[in-house]
């Protein structure tokens, strides 16, 4: 057996120092891809050992062994198809019954395991010691203690490694007794025991109890390998049934207190703690971080630090960095072909909105990187678990779970978020149903881009209650989110799988800055891979389609003549100076490009000195446009006033050929033939124009409703749309903005949708339903209030009270399901949060 | 009912802490030489900083000149002959100030 490979797979529990066993083993030489076809990291490392080469695969760390959450199934999935020759279960030593439970489960699968009892030196620090001998006979494995963070431990876990795999075979001896029950695991074991198949590629006996479990996972597995799968599944039905009649509670808690029970009895046996410290911090934090009372109001306060410096000063740290993207614009300017006077080429036209798009992203970089920083703080510490305890009540109402949290705070929940790492937070849900429901919301928060013009609308049209009407849709989301939550967990989301809330509180750690920063700097690597490359290549999409078929022949016609006009004045005003002959006609966009390339060498330069060594340069460069520019000479101060003119033309000139292409673009046509339907809403061509570019990026919305609106001078926006818009009441208005905050999620949204869900159907359902509410809701309230004659902030209250009740009532429907099993928590956090 | 209570506490709370945004604000300011002052504003998004209000302030913070940066996202002035400075005013957490001194040619 001496020369093949050895396959080794590493499971454990968050928390346990998993990582640092994969590091202790392997040198911290790994190779970190995805488990195929889902968004799960795989890590996979390799040693050599006595000519051997053993390579190693971290499993995703999780409490337990069930098919609820993406993550466990990985696991299983691949402890059953990829038969590794030896399993090592990582457990934190000093936190043994809780880290058991995945233990007693792996043996239920006759997995080969070692128990590597890891931090050791945490449980020596509390005073605990572990009887290993004892644990090794209870068990019937290998018991290998570590130090793995001081590097204790490597060559006795290699040890146990290479003669567990080289031993004969692997008796079981371990079987947990689950009393009441054994007669309907025997009736199933031994029905699964006439197919030949699946006896031989699962163990029975856990095949049995997965199914008495009402495990997804199990039923699949049985329904691919066995002839008679509908058969079984209905015995499987029977037998839960007449188990819940006889034990008077559901197979499935009373497998799950058994194994608590029995994980509870063995820590007990081998582990000693000191008396005067039963109780471990962690516990002792619980008391108050888990408190009916004291929980909600440290939620709130670790929240709002969360949002203030994600938020507030990612916002001010996002300002210090802009420059950078700035320079990277500037240097995309310089190096592109050189612009026209009314039309640029199409190569710089097209390269500038790519590397506009893209750094209207990359702004938000600081704000990523402080978020998921503090995410990975959250989790490392612990806290994670217990925010989504505190709040699982409330949102269970909804469809929703309890950590839902993190994904509608980063969202938006108030005002400021962005709904792209929100979906993105939603993996770490481990109800699929919930899950879904979740990723359906998310967009429907508030984000950043947003807010732009809810801030046109309201200083337009609630001028005078602007506090009000601000407050009205940062809260509202939230009332029109939750019973959509639960309207879809009812529907479309009523098939999928659910999981009853089973949370192990994994003990308090202080999180390591490497450990933080790693993970943080990780994720926005990952964000940026896939985020930006999509934005670059939908960019390229709405630049065809906001630009093309392009202007008729005839005002292209009518631009030339003005260009014209303007470079004849010039030249006139030329021929009166010493430069007659030196300047010609061509010469002109030269000059005024030479101005703007001045211009950006000189931006943020406070320096006079600074500032003259550029002048010197351009000086240099080209005197006679120098002369013109920086107005030297009598003829370079009446040239520079003649460029002026000539300058501004150009600038109109573009403007309004850059509206009219808008206008009479793809969108444009699309926004026009949309008029019919959202004329309920109040919505006119223009606004759907807008609307429609949102898609793209939301930050689309309120400049796009800038250049629609053909904006004169010393009018702001806001003025100049009520000018443009006669009929524009504040009815439209707030129509307006509630669409917008109902609106699909913009694309580099839906993409991380489409990537979260693993489906194009749901990432084509969640555009196609929030179009749909959006126009509802913006039906409902244009006439709505118009019928009945109400004012546009009368209009506001009566929605936010039909949105609150609309809550109130969905909160008393019972979720499916929610009836049978009760929530599950742990004794621990039992006996301090009820 | 009594955790809904706390969520819009919770609301509540981050209405006060203040509001951010992440379109922000950009602004720079050139001397061009012939006693005014050109600012060229606008947003890292691309979006137009028409209509955006100009504040011009002497060195003691009082008020020189009111205006508006025009349809081009610009605006010049005369410069001021003692210390100034120049603030783009796009609302609450929404602005950016340049001092004169740091205006050059």
């Amino acid at each position: 057996m001496g020369s093949r490979n050895l396959l080794v797979a590493l499971a454990g529990q968050p928390n346990c120092g998993k990582s640092t066993v994969f590091n202790l083993l392997t040198g911290a030489r790994q190779h970190v891809a995805n488990y195929p076809g889902v968004t799960v990291e795989k890590k996979t490392g390799a040693y050599a050992d006595e000519g051997r080469r053993v390579e190693l695969v971290d499993l995703p760390g999780t409490y337990s062994l069930t098919s609820y959450s993406l993550e466990e199934r990985v696991a299983r999935d691949f402890l059953l198809g990829d038969n590794p020759d030896v399993v090592i279960d990582v457990a934190d030593a000093s936190n043994l019954k809780r880290n058991l439970y995945l233990l007693v489960q792996l043996l239920e699968m006759e997995a080969p395991v070692i128990l590597n009892l890891n931090m050791m030196d945490v449980a020596e620090r509390r005073g605990q010691t572990i009887d290993i001998a004892g644990l090794r006979e209870i068990l019937g494995v290998p018991v290998v203690p570590t130090k793995a963070k001081k590097g204790e431990g490597r060559e006795a876990l290699r040890e146990a490694i290479r003669s567990l795999a080289d031993a004969p075979s692997h008796e079981h001896a371990f079987r947990i007794d689950y009393g009441p029950m054994e007669r309907y695991i025997a009736e199933l074991e031994e029905k699964l025991c006439e197919d030949p198949v699946l006896s031989i590629r699962y163990p029975v006996r856990w095949v049995a109890i997965k199914l008495l479990e009402n495990d997804e996972g199990a039923a699949e597995l049985l329904a691919a390998s066995h002839p008679e799968a509908d058969l079984v599944m209905t015995l499987a039905e029977s037998c839960r049934e007449r188990f819940r009649e006889e034990a008077g509670n559901a197979a499935e808690r009373h497998i799950a207190f058994t194994r608590h029970g029995l994980c509870a009895r063995m820590a007990g046996r081998t582990v000693t703690i000191p008396t005067d410290n039963r109780r471990s911090l962690s516990d002792l934090a619980d008391r108050y971080v888990c408190n009916r009372f004291l929980g909600p109001v440290i939620l709130v306060a670790i929240l709002m630090v969360l949002y203030q410096v994600a938020i507030v000063f990612g916002n001010w740290l996002a300002l210090q960095v802009w420059p950078l993207w700035g320079a990277l614009e500037n240097f995309a300017a310089d190096v592109l072909p050189a612009a026209g006077f009314i039309d640029d080429p199409l190569l710089r036209a097209l390269g500038l909105w790519v590397v506009k798009s893209t750094t209207a992203i990359l702004n938000y970089l600081p704000i990523f990187l402080l978020l998921f920083a503090l995410i990975a703080v959250l989790e490392d510490s612990g806290y994670m678990p217990r925010m989504a305890f505190i709040l699982d009540r409330l949102f269970r109402r909804f469809g929703l779970h309890g950590q839902s949290t993190l994904p509608m705070i980063l969202g938006g929940v108030y005002v400021g978020g962005c709904a792209i790492p929100g979906v993105m937070a939603t993996k770490a849900i481990p109800d699929e149903r919930a899950r879904l429901a979740t990723i359906m919301i998310v967009p429907m928060m508030n984000c950043l881009a947003k807010v732009p013009l809810y801030l046109i609308l309201i200083g337009a049209y609630f001028a005078d209650t602007g506090g009000f009407a601000m407050f009205f849709i940062a809260t509202v989301t939230l009332f029109m989110a939750l019973p959509v939550a639960k309207l879809l967990t009812l529907t479309v989301l009523r098939k999928q799988p659910s999981a009853p809330f089973i949370m192990e509180m994994p003990p308090y750690h202080l999180p390591t800055v490497t450990g933080v920063m790693r993970r943080a700097f990780e994720r926005v690597w990952l964000f940026l891979k896939k985020i930006v490359t999509v934005v670059a290549a939908v960019a390229v999409v709405v630049f065809v389609l906001i630009n093309y078929p392009g202007l008729t022949e005839n005002r292209r016609a009518h631009y030339q003549a003005m260009q014209d006009k303007s470079l004849d004045a010039f030249m006139s005003a030329v021929d009166k100076t010493g430069y007659q002959g030196r300047i010609s006609r061509d010469d002109v966009l030269s000059i005024i490009l030479f101005n703007e390339s001045l211009k950006r060498a000189k931006q943020g330069v406070t320096d006079q000195t600074e500032s003259n060594v550029i002048n010197a340069r351009f000086e240099a460069d080209n005197p006679v446009y120098y002369a013109v520019v920086k107005r030297v000479g009598k003829d370079g101060k009446a040239l520079n006033r003649a460029l002026k003119k000539v300058d501004r033309v150009r600038k109109k000139v573009r403007r309004e050929a850059r509206a009219e292409r808008f206008e009479t673009s793809f969108l444009g046509i699309m926004g026009r033939a949309l008029e019919p339907v959202t004329q309920w809403a109040g919505f006119n061509w223009r606004i759907n124009i807008a609307l429609l570019s949102a898609f793209a990026a939301k930050e689309n919305s309120a400049a796009t409703l800038g250049s629609i609106y053909g904006i004169d001078g010393g009018q702001s926006v806001q003025e100049s749309m009520k000018a443009g818009e006669a009929g524009f009441t504040a009815l439209h208005a707030l129509a307006l903005m509630l669409f917008m905050a109902l609106y699909p999620p913009c694309v580099p949204t839906s993409i991380m949708v489409r990537h979260q869900s693993n489906s194009t159907k749901w990432m084509l359902f969640s555009i196609v339903y929030q179009t749909l509410l959006g126009l509802f809701v913006a039906s409902l309230v244009f006439t709505g209030g118009k019928i009945l004659g109400l004012s546009g902030f009368q209009t506001m209250w009566a929605f936010y009270g039909l949105c609150v009740a609309a809550t109130l009532v969905m909160a008393l429907i019972p979720t499916p399901e929610e009836t049978e099993v009760a929530p599950l928590i742990n004794a621990s956090c039992k006996e301090h949060c009820s | 009912m009594k955790k809904l209570m706390i969520v819009l506490t919770l609301a509540a709370m981050t209405a006060f802490a203040g509001q951010a945004f992440a379109h922000s604000p950009l602004m720079s300011c050139f001397d061009n030489g012939d006693g005014t002052v050109t600012c060229e504003g606008g947003f890292s998004d691309g979006s137009s900083a028409a209509g955006v209000s100009i504040h011009v302030t002497d060195g003691d913070g009082k008020s020189v000149l009111e205006t508006k940066m025009n349809e081009d996202s610009e605006c010049t002035f005369d410069k001021p002959e003692a210390a100034y400075s120049v603030m783009f005013d796009a609302g609450e957490g929404h602005q950016v100030k340049i001092d004169g001194a740091d205006i050059v040619e």
